[in-house]
C-alpha cells in the first residue's frame, strides 16, 4: 500500500498530465469556435475560382464601384477625424453640458438598424426638406449622388469612431498633461505634444474600426444613394441580376481592398500600447 | 519673495497657512502623511484653487480671491516635484529632460550631475522609482521655474542619491535665488535641506522654526511628538507633562543638563548602532536611545533640557526642575 507521502510524490506528474490536457483542450475550443466565427470568410475563398475571380473582374466598368469606394470611404475618414475627434475629446473630458445626453445619443446612432438611418436621412436631408432645398441652392444633393453616399458612410461609422475615440481620450493620463503644464506648456501644445500621442494607439484602433464599416456600409446606402455605387451596392445589384456566384469575386475584392488599413492600424496600435505600457 | 496666504477646502478638512519664503530661502513643510502638504504645493502651482487668499511670486500675483483671478499653471513658471514623477510614456528620457528646457546644453551637465547621463535614451518605462524622481527633478530644473515646490523630493533614494539631489536642490536654489518649498514627513530629511521648517498638521500650520530650535523647543505638544518626543511623563502635582525624546538622554545624573529620572527597564533591544530602551517612570512608558546597554534594572538618566507642557498642550518651559 502507498504512504501518502508516496502518493503526494506521484501526484506531481499526474497534475503535470492533466494541466497539459486541460491547455491543449482550451487552444482546441478557441480555434473550433474561430473557424465557425470566420467560416464565412473560409467559404468565401473556398468558393472561388481564379478563372471566376479574372472574368468578373475583367468586365468593362468592373472597377469603377471599388474607385468609388476608395474615394467616398477617404472622405468619410477625413470627416470622421476632422469632425469626431473634438466631439470625442470633449466627451471623454467631460467638458459638454449633459455629456451623458450626447453620449446616448451617439449610442442610439449605433443601435439604429442601418437601413432605418437612411430612411431618417431621406426624411432629414431629401429634396423636399429645408436642408435639401439648402444643399440644392449651392447645386448639391444628398440623394443618389457621391455626397449621399459619403453622408450615409459617415453616419454608419461616425459611432464606431466617436466612441472609440473617447475612450482613448478618457484613457490619456490627466496627470501627464498637467505635468505638460507644469513644464509650461499652453492648452493646445499639451494637446499636440501629450494628449494626442497618447491617445494614438486608441484613435488608430477607433479608425480601423470605422474604416471597415464604412467600406462595408450597405443599408443606409442602398436608401440614400443608390448611384454611384460602391462595393457593397456592387454585390448586391450583381447577386439579383447575375446570381450568387458572380456576385462573389467582389466580395473579395471589398475583403482586399478594405483589410489592409484596418490591419496596419491595428499593428500599430498594439505596438504602441505595448511601448506605452511595458 | 513667494507668498502664499490661502484656504483650500479638501473633503477632510479646511488646508490654511500663511507662507513667505525669500529668494534662495528653502523652506520645509514638515508633517504627517495627509496634513495637507501636497495641497499647498499643488495650489502654488495652480492646480488647486483656492477658496481664500492669495499667491504671489517676485511681486506678481499669481492667485487671489478677491475678485477671482488665477494665472494659469503653465504661466505660473512654479517647478513642482510631484510625487508622481508623470515621466512623458511616449517619450525618451533625454526627450523627457529637454520637454520645458529654455536652455538644451544645460540639460546634459544637470543628466550627469544627479548620475542619468547614462540613460538618456532609455524609456522611461525602464527606469527605477529613484532614477525616475531624479529625471522628473532634472526635466523640472532644465524648465528655468521661477521657484520649486519639491514634494518629498527624497522619496525611493538610497543614501548616496539623497546627497546628490541635495546638492543639485541647493545650488539651484541658491544659484538661482528660488524660493524654495520642500515637502518632507521625515524630519531628518526636512532638516537635511531646509533653513527654516514650517510644521503643518491637519491642514494648520503649528510652529515655523530653525530646524535645530525645532526640535529643542516645540511649541505644543502636538508639535513636540511630531518631531520625535515619544513619551510625556505627567509632573508631580499634575497638570503638566515633562516631554522626552529618546535621542536627547544622558543615563545617569546631570544636574547641569535636566531633571533627573528614575524608572524600572522595560525592555531592550538594539536599533542601529545604538540601543532603544523602555524604561516605566510611574507608569508611564518612556523610550530612550543610548549608546551602550545599562547594567542592573533601575534606570537613572536625564532628559537634555526637556520641554514640558501644560494641560492645554502649551509649552511652559524649555527646561524643566527636577521633581
Amino acid at each position: 500500500m502507498r504512504s501518502p507521502a508516496e502518493a503526494a510524490l506521484g501526484a506531481p506528474a499526474r497534475r503535470e498530465r492533466l494541466d497539459h490536457l486541460q491547455a491543449t483542450a482550451g487552444a482546441l475550443a478557441a480555434i473550433v469556435v474561430w473557424v465557425v466565427l470566420v467560416g464565412p470568410i473560409l467559404t468565401l475563398l473556398g468558393e472561388l475560382s481564379p478563372a471566376a475571380i479574372g472574368r468578373a473582374l475583367s468586365a468593362p466598368g468592373a472597377l469603377t464601384p471599388l474607385v468609388v469606394s476608395l474615394e467616398s470611404g477617404a472622405l468619410t475618414l477625413a470627416v470622421l477625424v476632422g469632425l469626431g475627434t473634438p466631439l470625442a475629446f470633449l466627451l471623454a473630458r467631460g467638458r459638454l453640458p449633459f455629456a451623458r445626453v450626447l453620449e446616448t445619443g451617439v449610442l442610439a446612432l449605433l443601435l439604429l438598424p442601418p437601413l432605418v438611418i437612411g430612411l431618417l436621412l431621406v426624411f432629414m436631408l431629401g429634396p423636399a426638406t429645408p436642408a435639401g432645398h439648402a444643399l440644392a441652392r449651392v447645386h448639391l444633393s444628398a440623394t443618389n449622388t457621391f455626397l449621399a453616399l459619403v453622408v450615409a458612410q459617415v453616419y454608419e461609422s461616425a459611432p464606431y469612431y466617436v466612441l472609440g475615440a473617447q475612450a482613448a481620450f478618457r484613457a490619456a493620463d490627466r496627470r501627464l498633461e498637467e505635468q505638460a503644464a507644469l513644464l509650461g506648456d499652453p492648452p493646445w501644445r499639451v494637446l499636440a505634444r501629450v494628449t494626442l500621442p497618447l491617445a494614438a494607439p486608441g484613435l488608430a484602433a477607433a479608425l480601423a474600426f470605422a474604416w471597415a464599416r464604412a467600406m462595408g456600409a450597405f443599408g443606409a446606402v442602398v436608401i440614400v444613394a443608390y448611384h454611384p455605387f460602391g462595393l457593397p451596392l456592387q454585390i448586391w445589384t450583381t447577386l439579383q441580376e447575375t446570381g450568387l456566384a458572380s456576385a462573389l469575386p467582389f466580395a473579395l475584392v471589398l475583403l482586399v481592398v478594405a483589410l489592409p488599413l484596418p490591419i496596419a492600424a491595428y499593428a500599430y496600435s498594439a505596438r504602441a500600447r505595448g511601448r506605452l505600457h511595458r | 519673495m513667494l507668498e502664499a496666504d490661502f484656504t483650500v477646502e479638501r473633503r477632510d478638512f479646511a488646508v490654511s497657512v500663511a507662507l513667505r519664503v525669500a529668494p534662495g530661502e528653502r523652506l520645509a513643510l514638515f508633517g504627517p502623511s495627509g496634513a495637507g502638504k501636497t495641497t499647498v504645493l499643488e495650489t502654488i502651482a495652480g492646480l488647486v484653487h483656492p477658496r481664500r487668499g492669495r499667491v504671489s511670486l517676485g511681486g506678481r500675483l499669481l492667485a487671489t480671491t478677491e475678485p477671482a483671478r488665477s494665472v494659469p499653471t503653465w504661466r505660473r513658471r512654479i517647478g513642482l516635484l510631484r510625487h508622481d514623477p508623470a515621466l512623458f510614456p511616449h517619450l525618451s528620457v533625454a526627450a523627457n529632460l529637454a520637454y520645458g528646457a529654455a536652455d538644451r546644453s544645460s540639460v546634459a551637465a544637470l543628466a550627469s550631475r544627479l548620475r542619468i547621463g547614462e540613460l538618456l535614451a532609455a524609456s522611461p518605462l525602464a527606469l527605477s522609482a529613484g532614477q525616475r524622481r531624479r529625471v522628473a527633478l532634472a526635466r523640472l530644473l532644465a524648465a528655468a521655474p521661477a521657484a520649486l515646490a519639491l514634494d518629498e523630493p527624497y522619496d525611493g533614494l538610497d543614501e548616496e542619491a539623497k546627497r546628490v539631489v541635495s546638492e543639485v536642490i541647493l545650488e539651484a536654489a541658491a544659484e538661482r535665488q528660488l524660493p524654495t518649498l520642500v515637502a518632507a514627513h521625515d524630519l531628518a530629511e526636512a532638516q537635511f535641506v531646509a533653513d527654516r521648517v514650517a510644521v503643518i498638521d491637519r491642514g494648520q500650520v503649528l510652529q515655523v522654526d530653525e530646524p535645530a530650535a525645532l526640535v529643542r523647543a516645540p511649541a505644543t505638544r502636538r508639535v513636540a511628538a511630531l518631531v520625535g518626543y515619544r513619551s510625556f511623563a505627567p509632573l508631580a502635582g499634575g497638570g503638566c507633562f515633562l516631554a522626552v525624546h529618546p535621542d536627547l538622554v544622558l543615563l545617569g545624573h546631570h544636574p547641569e543638563r535636566g531633571p533627573t529620572l528614575i524608572g524600572e527597564l522595560r525592555s531592550l533591544r538594539p536599533s542601529g548602532a545604538r540601543f532603544e530602551l523602555a524604561v516605566a517612570v510611574h507608569g508611564t512608558a518612556v523610550t530612550l536611545r543610548v549608546d551602550e546597554p545599562p547594567a542592573g534594572n533601575e534606570i537613572r538618566f536625564t532628559p537634555i533640557a526637556p520641554p514640558v507642557y501644560g494641560e492645554d498642550g502649551r509649552l511652559l518651559a524649555s527646561e524643566a526642575v527636577p521633581s
